[in-house]
Formats: structure tokens, sequence, C-alpha cells
């Protein structure tokens, strides 16, 4: 009877309730997958970059431009000697390393 | 003396007998063609770049070897001959090759249970080789990631969750079918193939199989082929090869996997890889599915997916466009590399420009 009652007399506030609760329980079940969510911008422009300079021998410039997301990264180091790619954004870093010639490169650690 | 010019006699006679050409350091090159049909294969494959908005077709290579002759190739963008191209999914073929090399030697049969060879999949002991070869595992895997990027299994294997160890990524995946049961296209499949490889040829020769088994006996000199970081082959994605190396893999294939004199994979193993998956129903996806290779051929009601090309047309097929045609019947291997952003390429337009140039052929 009272939560009848509360539903009447605040129909918006239980509509907002069952959403948020919706919400959370979506949070809660994807929970894995959200929290990797962020690394897949840093780890994808490393790990290509890595691969389009060292391996297939491309000219920084053109890479740069290959491994372009619509999602910006905030800092991106390329250190030719060690020949490994820092990349930064949306709060997470990912570096990739060029191994060998047969190898490759590949996302460390 | 006389022993050697008879000797040598023979030789050349042999020679004529099989006037079959194969490349050595280099590939032959065939006369030079041109012409309008050449034209209009190059303003189909190569309409000007715009590097800024990446619209429209981009082709980085195009090559054709035609009776085992290079007959025709050309390069865009920063990519040359000598540029190992990223393969993307072509390397889920070429890990086909490099099994069916292992097959040959005895070493696994089709109906084996992957469990065998790769313990990890405890928990999905009926799935075998062939339906890992069909991308049939019953795995509840998500192909897709341009549209559903947060629970896109390829994309968390290959950047993020997955990345150190793609096999025990992919095995951690739960069944929606029996395995062998229906077709879904699953680059963890491959990678579980590539993992089961390791215990199949052996820890010790596993590194440098691809290259022992399949690269060195084709005269493949520069083949870059990137691990996980448990040192498995990424078999879905990460093969690189010059655009004239991987005409070589093709010419293997067009020639029912024998190499010279040599039979490097076993003709069985090339029919497996040619034979239609007789569960994939129409239009699940651009092409019909063999063995890890993709066949233009008529599949449960549905016409050839290239209805330019003829039947026996079969390819390997990648992300962003990259692609290698053999069509056995006009000898004919194409490999195209590119860089494709968007979904204009279409690979039965550059089969029909490609035959229209190259057998003078509009129908097959």
């Amino acid at each position: 009877m009272n939560r009848r009652s509360f539903v009447r007399r605040r129909p918006f506030s239980t509509l907002w309730l069952i959403l948020l609760i919706a919400l959370l329980g979506w949070i809660w079940q994807e929970r894995v997958a959200l929290w990797a969510f962020p690394d897949i911008i840093s780890a994808y422009t490393a790990k290509e970059y890595c691969s389009c300079r060292y391996v297939m021998n491309n000219d920084a410039g053109y890479c740069r431009g290959y491994v372009k997301q619509w999602l910006p990264f905030s800092a991106f180091t390329d250190d030719p000697v060690s020949k490994q790619v820092m990349v930064s954004g949306i709060g997470r870093s990912n570096t990739a390393m060029w191994i060998g010639e047969r190898q490759g490169c590949r996302l460390t650690p | 003396m006389f022993k050697g010019f008879s000797l040598l006699f023979m030789l050349l006679l042999s020679l004529t007998a099989h006037a079959e050409n194969w490349p050595a350091e280099q590939w032959s090159t065939g006369p030079t063609l041109s012409g309008p049909a050449i034209q209009a294969l190059e303003t189909y494959a190569f309409p000007p770049r715009d590097e800024s908005t990446r619209k429209g077709i981009r082709t980085d290579a195009l090559l054709v070897i035609r009776d085992g002759q290079l007959i025709y190739e050309r390069y865009a963008g920063p990519t040359t001959a000598d540029t190992p191209h990223l393969t993307w999914s072509i390397s889920k073929s070429l890990m086909a090759a490099v099994l069916g090399v292992a097959y040959g030697e005895g070493l696994f049969k089709l109906q084996d249970p992957v469990l065998k060879f790769y313990p990890p999949l405890q928990t999905h002991p009926a799935i075998t080789m062939a339906d890992l070869l069909h991308w049939a595992s019953g795995l509840d895997w998500q192909e897709d990631y341009e549209y559903a990027p947060l629970n896109s299994s390829v994309v968390a294997m290959l950047y993020t969750r997955g990345h150190h160890d793609m096999a025990a990524f992919t095995s951690d995946h739960a069944e929606y079918a029996q395995p062998g049961q229906a077709f879904r296209y699953s680059s963890g499949d491959s990678n579980l193939l590539a993992a089961a490889l390791k215990n199949i040829v052996g820890p010790a020769r596993y590194p440098d199989f691809p290259w022992t088994a399949l690269f060195e006996p084709l005269g493949i000199r520069h083949a870059v082929w990137e691990t996980d970081a448990t040192g498995t082959f990424v078999a879905s994605s990460y093969a690189y090869l010059t655009a004239r190396d991987l005409a070589r893999v093709g010419l293997l294939m067009a020639r029912d996997g024998r190499w010279g004199d040599r039979q490097l994979l076993p003709k069985d193993w090339v029919a497996f890889n040619r034979q239609p998956f007789d569960r994939y129903r129409a239009n699940q996806d651009e092409a019909v599915p063999g063995g890890h290779w993709w066949l233009n051929r008529a599949a449960d009601s549905a016409a050839q997916p290239w209805p330019d090309a003829p039947a026996d047309t079969f390819a390997a097929l990648g992300h962003w466009g990259q692609a290698m045609y053999v069509i056995p019947s006009e000898h004919l291997v194409i490999v195209r590399y590119g860089d494709d952003r968007d979904g204009s390429y279409r690979h039965n337009e550059l089969l029909k420009h490609a035959r229209m140039a190259f057998t003078g052929k509009v129908q097959p």
C-alpha cells in the first residue's frame, strides 16, 4: 500500500530510480569491458604506429596519419633508437615495442 | 663428354616437357601489357588519393601473376615492391597453409579435438581442428567493431584484455552453438589454431615454423609475423609480406599445393581449403568459407558472391581491402593491398576489370 502510494505520489522519481538501477546493473554487468575500453585508443595507436613505422618501414609522417582516429590522443612519443612507441589518451597509456626482424612489434608489457 | 651432352639433352627435354614457370629469387616477367582494359582497371583501382578524408578506393599495391610470371605490378601511397605490407586477415589463410605443412607431416588430423594440442580449451572439449578452420567453433565471439566497440571480441583481443594471450582470451568465451554446427567468422578461432600449432610441431620448432615450413621453401625472404606475449602467432591479423612474396603463396595454392617438384601441401589439404563449409548460410559473409579460405561458390541457394569471376576463384581476404585472389582455371593470382577506410571497394569489380585486362574474358 505504502509502495503503491509512493509510486503514485512520485511517478517521475520512481521512473528515474528504475532507470538508475537498470544503468547500475548494466555497468556492473559490463564492468570488465567498460574498464578496458579507455585503453583501446592508446593501445591501437601505439601498436599500429609501431608496425607501420618499423615493420612496414613507412615514414613517420605517413604513419601518424595512418593511425589517426576520431578520438584524439594526448601524448605521443616515438623513440627511434629503442623503437618504442608510447601513446596516452583518455587517461590511459600504452607502449608498443619493436622486437625483431621476424616478430615485428608488440604491446608491452 | 658424350655422357655429359646426353644428360644436358635429357635435361632440356624435361624442361620443355614441363614448360611451367616458377619464380626463382625474383619473378620472371611476362610481356608488358597496355590498352583500354588496363586503363579501365587502373581507373577503378587507382583513383586520385585523398589523404585527408581517406575516402574511396585506396589501392596500395596491385600485382598480377599469370602462368607463374609477373605480368602487372603497380604501387601507390607509401607502398613499394619492398614494403612488407600488413595483410590483416589474409594471415588466417597463411596460417592454414602453415598448418597444411604440419598436416602433411602427419602431425594432426582434421577431426582431432583441439584440446589434444591446446589443454586450456578444457571447457570446450568437442571443438575439432576442422571446426576452427571453418570458423565454426560455436564460441560466442563478436567480430564487429565499428558498430559495437564495447563488446567487440576482436578489439579486446588485439588491444586490451586479450592481447597478452589471445588463445586463452578466446577460450574464455561461452558457447552459443554446438561446435561444427554454425558458421560465425571469428579471429579467435584463427588464434586458437595458432596456439594448437605450438604443440602440434613442438615448442622448439614453433617460433621458426612459418619460415621453415612455408616461407623459405617458397623463396619468401622478408616475412614478418607478430606474436602475442606468449609467443603465439597472431594468426588472425599480423602477418606482413611484400605483394610479390604473397603472390608466391597464391601460386602454391593455384597449383594444388605443389612448388616445383615438391608437394609442399598435401592435395587433400588444399581440397579441404577449397571445399565450402556446408553449414554456411547464404549472405552470412561476403564470400563462402572453406577451410580458412574464401570461395566464390554458390551456396545455400545464394548465387556466387563474385558473379564476374569463375566459380573456382578463391581468396584470402583482410580488413581495409587486403585481398589475394587465385583463379586456377585462368592461371591467375592477383594480390591487392589497400588502405580502404570505407566500404566502397568491391571484389567483384576488381575481378571483372582484371579478367578483362589479363584474360580478355567478360563472363566466366
